[in-house]
């Protein structure tokens, strides 16, 4: 590999994946520089749910973000003769990644155990919602089931609220930053032992990695941390607060005596009565943890007739820690943009956001974003490229119609 | 296996604990104090001490400790002897080492970690996804987000210690935890940018699909997230048994779902109330819906499923007697075992026998205030 490559330049990873989580997980490694072959079919569209923008190709507006610097090969895994090209292809890839339910694999004759004896060095991630094996192998499940089995809806919101989730996929990224972290480990480990691995990674315990301290906490205690909303075990007081307007709010968060000082300062300024700043009871970080219920009536009381940019402003200005909440919109319009989105030509829109890997790599360059591809854009050039298949067989092939 | 030094606070801990699943030498470099990780609450026993917290236990596991104080006339060259021995440093802290003054085949990963957990999670826009429908917003618990930046810390060291693997080339590689929790926005990000739409916070009222809610049941809460396929509606209904569902055809429609939707969820609820978690759950996996416990972290502590699969492997602690421990999901995939968490300072005498240290030696570093 020449030194100023992507770091994952020269891998091959054939993607069974759909939706999100494989994709996610395949996308990592694209960014990385692994040339990522999606292996998809007419057959069974990815997504076929309603999305807000659909292309006449068929592609939606997440897929556009999900599967650029992809190539796209169109086989149909139901035809006899689509499951031996992509067993033809897992043999010659580096790395397989699928997020099918357990077994499908098998059934198409795919699983690593067949595999493995054709390519030894095969580096296999399976993403299904609980592992392959255990009581729940089999059970099905969606983003919000993983959110509440893996314990992030109980421990997130205050004691007595209901369980509190949280509106993206948060399971599929989470598992698919575990298993690119694996899979690349894996690859590295390779290089020694020219051996391959089978990464049952089941997204479940991905997410309960994520609040692992707080299991083990349980396992010790017998019993349950207490749900903190948006307080700290540290600092007081900490909250969310309303500010004027429609879901409007700002963040607050008071470290020292200090801090407390000048919010209670800014406070008073705007409500006098009764004073917060002179109270002896709120001196102390153990006074407002005491007094953190009263603490947040009268904080709220001034910040809702204020914007949240105010409060903002005038608290970061005072020295306090403060942050309003900005949406969406505010991250991709304002005037200071969020680096986690770059701009990228895409033909079927012209350009769009897209979102960049938020790392940076001082000697392996990441290579650009290139649009994602239309369903088997690429078959033909992966097949030769992949498998050496002369024009005739690969003729041969598109005529028995399992590569559509 | 890799010599990794570790200097990280919550989210380059965890990356480090991951470089530790995959059985690499990870040696946590602490203040002879303790250091942040380790004050972070709650604390195993309720003991508010060093060595008890929740998240030392976890995050540490696999590590060896070594007590060396950078700040020290003494304790500096002894640290970079140290960093001489590695083939990576992740660190938190902004370190004066120029890469004139280490080896070209080091990997050396600066995390950006945010300072301050909530305002870092108003900016980054999460904020505004997560909490009940039009309630206050709220912040992820557990410290979620610093062990989810993490991740990509680890991702992005694994891959420049593939580069190294390849061509003997280190690196710098950059991390900044605010742009990591703001690529979690993207859903949101694309559905605006493409079509104007506002992505709100749904609580516990479904996120994509149209039946999806965490719904009270005897003991705690149960999901169910259903996708709306051709006589998937039918089947559902006749689950619930209830009357208005099932005798309401334009309801199979997923347009009508989305409309009806709190009519629907306040149907189905009231109905699940008469169950327990696993019943309902048994019994909707049976009938292949996407059902699953709401669990807290104790049920957690029990789960069967993690303890099939090994994920959670019995441990004997000297203090807390036999207790379930969370391997970790990479320990577990390869099959690498997890020493518990060391105490401060534990792997001093070996670590500075590893550098040429003699005994004598390391007592006269201990007595400057550099160990």
């Amino acid at each position: 590999m020449n030194p100023d490559h992507p770091p994952l330049s020269g891998v091959r990873v054939l993607d069974f994946g759909h939706v999100l989580a494989a994709p996610f997980c395949t996308r990592l490694l694209a960014d990385l520089g692994a040339d990522v072959v999606r292996v998809e079919s007419s057959r069974h569209p990815d997504f076929p749910w309603p999305s807000s923008y659909r292309h006449p190709d068929g592609r939606h507006a997440s897929y556009l973000n999900t599967n650029r610097n992809k190539r796209s090969v169109s086989i149909d895994l139901k035809h006899p003769a689509g499951r031996d090209v992509a067993r033809r292809l897992a043999v010659a890839a580096d790395v397989v990644v699928e997020n099918f339910s357990a077994g499908v694999m098998e059934r198409l004759g795919l699983e690593y155990a067949s595999l493995k004896a054709a390519n030894p060095g095969l580096v296999f991630a399976s993403m299904s919602g609980y592992g392959h094996s255990g009581p729940r192998r089999d059970w099905t499940s969606m983003n919000m089931n993983l959110q509440g089995a893996a314990g992030l809806m109980q421990v997130t919101g205050a004691e007595g609220d209901p369980p509190t989730a949280i509106s993206n996929s948060w399971n599929d990224y989470i598992g698919g930053l575990h298993t690119c972290y694996a899979i690349i480990g894996a690859l590295t480990e390779r290089k020694a032992t020219g051996a391959g691995i089978h990464l049952d990674m089941g997204q479940f315990e991905c997410s309960v990695s994520m609040i692992a301290p707080l299991v083990l906490f349980s396992a010790v205690n017998g019993r349950n941390p207490e749900r903190m909303g948006n307080r700290s075990t540290r600092f007081a007081p900490q909250g969310v607060y309303r500010c004027a307007g429609q879901d409007e709010w700002c963040a607050v968060s008071v470290h020292d005596d200090a801090q407390w000082r000048a919010l209670a300062e800014a406070v008073d300024e705007g409500v006098p009565d009764p004073g917060l700043a002179g109270d002896p009871r709120f001196a102390t970080r153990s006074g407002r943890m005491r007094g953190h219920d009263e603490i947040d009536q009268r904080i709220e009381a001034w910040t809702r007739a204020l914007e949240s940019a105010d409060v903002e402003t005038r608290l970061k200005r005072a020295g306090v820690p403060a942050a309003r909440m900005r949406r969406v919109q505010d991250l991709v319009e304002n005037s200071a943009p969020s680096r986690a989105y770059r701009e990228m030509d895409e033909p079927r829109v012209g350009s769009m956001l897209t979102t960049a890997l938020p790392l940076e790599l001082s000697a392996s360059p990441l290579p650009p974003a290139t649009p994602a591809p239309c369903l088997g854009q690429h078959t033909q050039e992966v097949l030769r490229e992949w498998l050496d298949l002369p024009a005739n067989e690969l003729s041969e092939l598109a005529a028995t119609g399992a590569l559509i | 296996m890799w010599r990794i030094i570790d200097l990280g606070n919550l989210a380059g801990a965890y990356a480090t604990r991951l470089l530790a699943e995959s059985g690499h030498d990870v040696i946590r470099v602490e203040p002879a104090g303790g250091d942040a990780v380790r004050r972070t609450g709650p604390f195993l026993g309720d003991v508010p001490d060093l060595e008890q917290g929740a998240f030392h236990h976890f995050l540490n596991a696999g590590k060896r400790s070594v007590s060396i104080n950078p700040d020290t006339p003494e304790g500096w060259p002894l640290f970079l002897e140290l960093v001489q021995t590695a083939d990576a440093v992740v660190t938190s802290q902004r370190l004066p080492v120029d890469d004139e003054d280490t080896k070209a085949d080091l990997v050396w990963t600066d995390i950006e970690e945010v300072q301050d957990e909530l305002c870092a999670y108003a900016r980054s826009g999460l904020l505004s996804l997560t909490g009940q429908r039009e309630g206050r917003p709220m912040l992820m618990g557990g410290h979620i987000i610093y062990l989810a930046a993490g991740i990509q810390a680890a991702v992005g060291t694994a891959a420049a210690l593939h580069v190294r693997r390849i061509t003997g080339q280190g690196q710098r590689v950059r991390v900044s935890m605010q742009d990591c929790l703001e690529t979690f926005v993207e859903q949101a990000m694309v559905e605006y940018t493409f079509s104007g739409t506002r992505t709100e916070r749904r609580g516990n009222r479904g996120t994509i699909t149209a039946i999806s809610g965490a719904l009270p049941c005897k003991d705690g809460h149960w999901v169910v997230s259903q996708i709306n396929r051709p006589g998937r509606w039918e089947k559902f209904a006749e689950w619930v048994g209830d009357a208005d569902l099932m005798g309401d055809p334009s309801l199979s429609s997923d347009d009508v779902q989305r409309e009806k939707k709190d009519f629907i969820m306040d149907r189905v609820l009231a109905w699940s109330r008469q169950f327990t978690k696993s019943e309902i759950v048994e019994e909707g996996q049976r009938r292949r819906f996407p059902s699953s416990p709401v669990s807290t972290p104790l049920d957690l502590a029990r789960d069967p499923q993690l303890k099939a699969r090994g994920y959670l492997t019995e441990t004997e602690d000297p203090r807390f007697g036999g207790i379930p421990f969370p391997l970790g999901t990479v320990a577990r995939v390869r099959g690498q075992e997890m020493k518990p968490a060391p105490t401060l300072g534990q792997h001093n005498a070996e670590i500075l026998g590893e550098l040429g240290c003699s005994d004598a030696q390391r007592r006269a570093l201990a007595e400057t205030g550099a160990l």
